[in-house]
């Protein structure tokens, strides 16, 4: 049986032969001036793998992320994709931001092609994949509305929407669920792997909820208070779909909760992994 | 329809209402210096058929002080916008040229009245003049309206690999558009305030100032009246008429939440 025997505590990329060569190799430290917020954080992310990230708060996910879209640039090292360092021109990266994203002024319906639009998609294809993303997303209806004329829950979703309407190499998703409720979020998990399964995507999901990286991830990558470094890296090998409840999943769940629960302990001294 | 029709009545009967006091007003008083509405309709009609004194009619006057006014407030936001996006986005540029730009705005453009009758005559004079009273409410609010633009609206562009220049038109714009109204509004305002005190200073033969002024030199109250209602209200359908462009153009803040 493959599941909770297979934990692994250290940071080795799952990466080995020569042929599969990760999508995305990540091995930077960053700082703000004086504030060293990661210190040697080094990952491999395969092609279609949807890999959980989970750190305490203020560890520098958001960061990290920022990072890696290539909208900043880390103090040392770099980011790959394919092989080239990240670049929002050259690569299709998509971010669902942490704070509500829609733009104000436009529609849903212009908000969901914004995307598709900056790359300068032809204007059939927009419609056709706008349409089809809003029919996953269950916006049909929607379409003309403005964002403050819709839920909190239904603009997370034009965010997400958004996310996936184009074919990005990379998507990017910060805490997206932090501001709803239990059964929207739930749903909206669910719709997130509806999507990935449908339209195969590389995801990054940052989380400090350890229940969500476990039910989402492949993968769930534990990062140390500040400076972070990666203090555990675990495939998650759970069939999906998963049961929160069965008992491989609360295992798994409860040690990643543990090992959580040390870098807590130990604070900003858990630099250096077990 | 039903909820239009209800301001509309009683804006209609406070109108009404307003005329009868100022009637009663002017029969208890019975002085020439109170002239009752009717008089002031009286002055208007004579004024819309035959002119005035020099026969230079109404419409005239009308459209020389609105035509000044145009022409000014259309060179404050050609220049207030394009110079207010640029300090907002680019702050150390302002920051560096904060203590040359915003002394002026303290100079009331009734203060360059001097200066302009000696540099300027004709239209650009008038012109100018509004400029001054136009440019600070556009420029200032464009400023402050670019701090409103949220890094995570600049984000969701560059991420998708956005160019600057599209950062500007399709972010920080239609951020700052709603702004640049509430400015421009009260760049008309201003531009009418500056237009009468222009006009009264001379140098000109047409528009609603000049007209009043002539009226006072022989004591004509009823047309020097009929002159400031004519000001307050192209004033305020010029108003309208920006408030309806902004309803237009912001359906996305206007549309009641369904
Ligand atoms: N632009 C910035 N300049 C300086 N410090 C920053 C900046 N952005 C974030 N920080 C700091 O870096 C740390 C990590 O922030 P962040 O990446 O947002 O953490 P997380 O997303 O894990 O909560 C925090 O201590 C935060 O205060
Ligand atoms: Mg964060």
């Amino acid at each position: 049986m493959a599941l909770a025997g297979d934990i692994v505590n250290a940071p080795t990329p799952v990466a080995a032969s020569v042929d599969s060569r990760p999508k995305v190799e990540v091995d930077i430290s960053h700082r703000y001036g004086a504030l060293k917020v990661h210190e040697g954080v080094r990952f491999g992310v395969q092609e279609n793998e949807f890999l959980c990230i989970a750190g305490p708060s203020g560890c520098g996910k958001t960061t990290l992320l920022d990072i890696l879209c290539g909208l900043l640039a880390p103090s040392v090292g770099q980011v790959l994709i394919d092989g080239e360092r990240a670049d929002p021109k050259r690569h299709n990266i998509s971010f669902v931001f942490q704070e509500p994203s829609t733009l104000p002024w436009l529609t849903v319906w212009d908000n969901i092609a914004t995307g598709l639009r900056i790359k300068k998609q032809p204007e059939a294809q927009i419609d056709a994949m706008v349409a089809d993303i809003i029919r996953t997303v269950n916006l049909t209806g929607f379409e003309r509305y403005y964002p403050h004329q819709i839920s909190g829950g239904m603009k997370q979703r034009v965010a997400i929407a958004r996310a996936f309407a184009t074919q990005a190499d990379l998507v990017l998703m910060d805490e997206p669920f932090v501001s709803l409720d239990q059964p929207t979020r739930e749903r909206m998990q669910q719709e997130v792997l509806d999507i990935w399964q449908h339209h195969k995507r590389t995801i990054i999901f940052v989380t400090h909820n350890l229940e969500e990286a476990v039910f989402l991830g492949d993968r769930v990558i534990i990062l140390s208070a500040k400076p972070a470094s990666i203090v555990a890296d675990i495939p998650i090998k759970l069939q999906r779909p998963r049961d929160p409840l069965s008992i491989e999943f609360t295992a798994l769940r409860a040690h990643c909760v543990r090992l959580l629960q040390e870098v807590h302990v130990k604070g900003g001294g858990a630099a250096t992994a077990p | 329809m039903t909820i239009k029709m209800r301001p509309i009545a009683l804006n209609l009967l406070s109108l009404a209402v307003f005329a009868a006091v100022w009637q009663a007003g002017s029969m208890a008083v019975g002085s020439p210096f109170f002239p009752a509405p009717l008089e002031i309709v009286r002055a208007f009609l004579r004024l819309a058929a035959s002119g005035d004194t020099q026969g230079t009619s109404l419409w005239i006057h009308s459209w020389a002080s609105l035509y000044r006014v145009l022409v000014g407030f259309a060179a404050g936001v050609l220049l207030g916008v394009p110079l207010g996006l640029l300090m907002g986005l680019y702050r150390n540029v302002y920051a560096a040229t904060r203590s040359v730009i915003e002394p002026f705005r303290f100079i009331p453009p009734i203060a360059w009245i001097p200066l302009a009758i000696i540099f300027f005559s004709g239209l650009p004079r008038f012109a100018f003049l509004i400029f001054l009273g136009a440019f600070f409410p556009v420029f200032t609010s464009t400023l402050v309206g670019v701090q409103r633009v949220e890094l995570v609206h600049r984000k969701v562009a560059l991420v998708y690999g956005a160019s600057r220049l599209y950062v500007l038109t399709h972010i920080v714009v239609p951020t700052v558009l709603p702004d640049i109204l509430a400015g421009m509004r009260i760049a008309m305002g201003a531009a009418w305030l500056t237009i009468v005190a222009a006009e009264l200073a001379g140098g000109t033969n047409e528009g609603l100032g000049r007209m009043m002024l002539n009226y006072s030199e022989l004591l004509k109250i009823p047309e020097i009246i009929v002159g400031m209602i004519l000001i307050g209200l192209i004033g305020f359908v010029l108003n309208e008429i920006l408030l309806l462009v902004e309803r237009y153009l912001f359906k996305w803040r206007w549309q009641v939440t369904l």
